[in-house]
């Protein structure tokens, strides 16, 4: 297997345990749709690096606090298709990590 | 017999469900794939039912200007109720991981396009053999006209749809003009002053200056009014090509008998007037002339079918036919005006739409030049004339010189026996808007350009 067949193979195991997990409702559908939207932003249009690197910074810093829980709600209703609101939801994002601090 | 033959035929003859995945796979994967796939596919290719549908979700997606990747997939058919339980993911998975190399779609296209058109040919086979059993009385010529006509959209009526790229576009433009300029350079030294053709001839050389030819692929429609020399036009190109070029021509005639055409082409040959030869009030001399200018006919590439009931769709069949056994460079419809309709519904000038529509895809697909005749109104005009002109390469009107012309007009004294302009409404390769003076000499069924008086 070729590295091209390699990366095709990783995404699409990728995308069905996350939609497994979703279907079995092991995670809700909104975090099925965020992970999946993510993967694609990742892997397909690899754009929006800032918005990763929030969201690394924020697992690396995860405490389980009321702010966390905030910051994920946010994550959650971020609109994969709207760069402003990707944008937006960044800014929230790193905002909230600095409050926590 | 027939039909059960046809059922026999082992199932997985008809459809190639590895294909189908493969190439599902590659438009999950890969945009360009799924652009190729998209022109050259449609939801109906596909054997199964289901992979169907996820082509059709895919080209949905795609025409919503998103990027049909297997999370936006599974997210529009999980909305549409498609994907509800974790097999349908596995399912979904499972062809997502029958991957090709890119470059590889077209093959697998062309499976799936080959297992599809397989299945409408058998599919075809079986209704005629139901039609066979089922309309006994019905008329023969009708039932073959119609299995024709079904089994050609089958097979020629499908457009090459290459799209060049800019490199392909700028070859091409080289390989034709360097091609060009050698074949000028070498008539020019050949024979001085000769024009090279690009097509075959005209039988006009001021026709042959503006068009260089009419050529493969090309539409011609030449209109007239009625007693204003279409046939003669007709049968003056069939000569230029097929007796004096030994290219072979068919001529489909809707009003002339055998005899009638065979008749013309003793005058036409010979310059004994037409009339003088349809009484027989010739002599012997004359007899003998007529007899050698058969014999230019006899070696002619000229066939002839003369056809009262012609239909677009025998026109197709016949011209593929005669491609395929004699090889026609032309083919001419005299005249579009009498041919039997396709819908008795439609009103006369979407019947001559559809009509020269037909005419030009044929003319692409055989890569043969087609010439319609059709007939003028009493006023000159043409009955859905901006239709005709948008479909044609050449439109050619054959007008009689208004009589103000010969004392107004200073271009046309300068010819000895004008009596006819050809006006070339529409050039698509050159220059259009010209009136070209010829004289048709009714008599002896003969044009010629008209002779330029010298200085």
């Amino acid at each position: 297997m070729n590295f091209e067949e390699q990366s095709k193979k990783v995404y699409d195991e990728s995308v069905s345990l996350i939609a497994d997990l979703g279907f079995r409702q092991r995670i809700s559908f909104e975090e099925m749709n965020f992970l999946l939207s993510l993967l694609d932003m990742v892997f397909v249009h690899k754009n929006n690096p800032e918005f990763t690197a929030a969201l690394r910074q924020w697992i690396r810093t995860y405490s389980g606090s009321e702010i966390d829980d905030i910051i994920k709600a946010t994550l959650l209703a971020a609109d994969f298709n709207d760069q402003k609101s990707l944008q937006q939801c960044v800014r929230a994002v790193v905002e909230l990590m600095e409050h926590r601090t | 017999m027939v039909f059960k033959l046809l059922n026999d035929l082992p199932e997985e003859y008809l459809f190639d469900l590895e294909s189908e995945q493969r190439v599902l796979s590659a438009i999950l994967h890969s945009e360009d794939a799924g652009i190729e796939a998209y022109n050259l596919l449609a939801a109906s290719d596909f054997y199964s039912p289901r992979n169907g549908l996820l082509f059709e979700l895919c080209s949905s997606l795609y025409l919503r200007e998103v990027r049909p990747t297997l999370v936006e997939v599974l997210k529009e058919g999980h909305i549409l109720g498609l994907f509800s339980n974790p097999r349908d993911i596995e399912e979904l998975k499972y062809i997502a991981e029958h991957y090709i190399d890119d470059e590889n779609i077209k093959y697998w296209i062309k499976k799936i396009k080959d297992k599809s058109r397989l299945r409408k040919f058998v599919e075809f086979l079986k209704a005629s053999y139901e039609i066979l059993t089922e309309q006994q009385g019905s008329d023969v010529e009708q039932i073959l006209m119609a299995a024709e006509d079904k089994l050609t959209n089958l097979t020629a009526l499908e457009i090459d749809d290459h799209v060049d790229t800019p490199a392909e576009m700028a070859n091409l433009g080289y390989d034709e003009v360097e091609r060009r300029f050698l074949r000028f350079k070498e008539i020019s030294e050949m024979n001085k002053g000769l024009i090279p053709l690009d097509g075959l001839p005209t039988g006009f050389d001021n026709l042959n200056h503006v068009t260089l030819g009419y050529k493969a692929g090309e539409l011609i429609i030449l209109g007239a009014q009625t007693g204003h020399g279409k046939t003669a036009f007709a049968l003056h190109t069939a000569k230029a090509i097929a007796v004096d070029s030994k290219k072979s021509v068919l001529y489909l005639n809707t009003e002339m008998s055998r005899e009638q055409i065979a008749l013309r082409w003793g005058s036409i040959l010979s310059s004994i007037e037409h009339d003088r030869i349809r009484s027989g009030s010739i002599n012997e001399t004359e007899l003998s002339i007529i007899l050698n200018a058969y014999s230019r006919l006899r070696e002619s590439g000229f066939y002839s079918y003369p056809c009262p009931n012609l239909t677009p769709e025998k026109t197709v069949s016949i011209a593929r036919k005669f491609k395929a056994q004699k090889n026609i460079e032309m083919m001419i419809i005299d005249y579009v005006g009498r041919m039997d309709k396709f819908d008795p519904r439609l009103s006369e000038w979407q019947i001559l739409e559809q009509i020269v529509k037909t005419q030009k895809m044929l003319a692409q697909n055989l890569k043969i030049a087609v010439m319609c005749l059709v007939q003028l109104n009493t006023d000159g005009t043409l009955q859905g004339a901006r239709r005709m002109k948008n479909e044609c390469d050449l439109m050619l009107k054959l007008t009689p010189i208004p009589k103000e012309d010969f004392e107004l007009d200073e271009e046309i004294k300068k010819y000895l026996n004008p009596n006819y302009y050809l006006i070339i409404e529409k050039n698509r390769d050159g220059r259009s808007g010209v009136r070209i003076p010829v004289a048709f000499d009714l008599q002896k069924q003969i044009m010629k350009d008209a002779e330029r008086i010298s200085r």
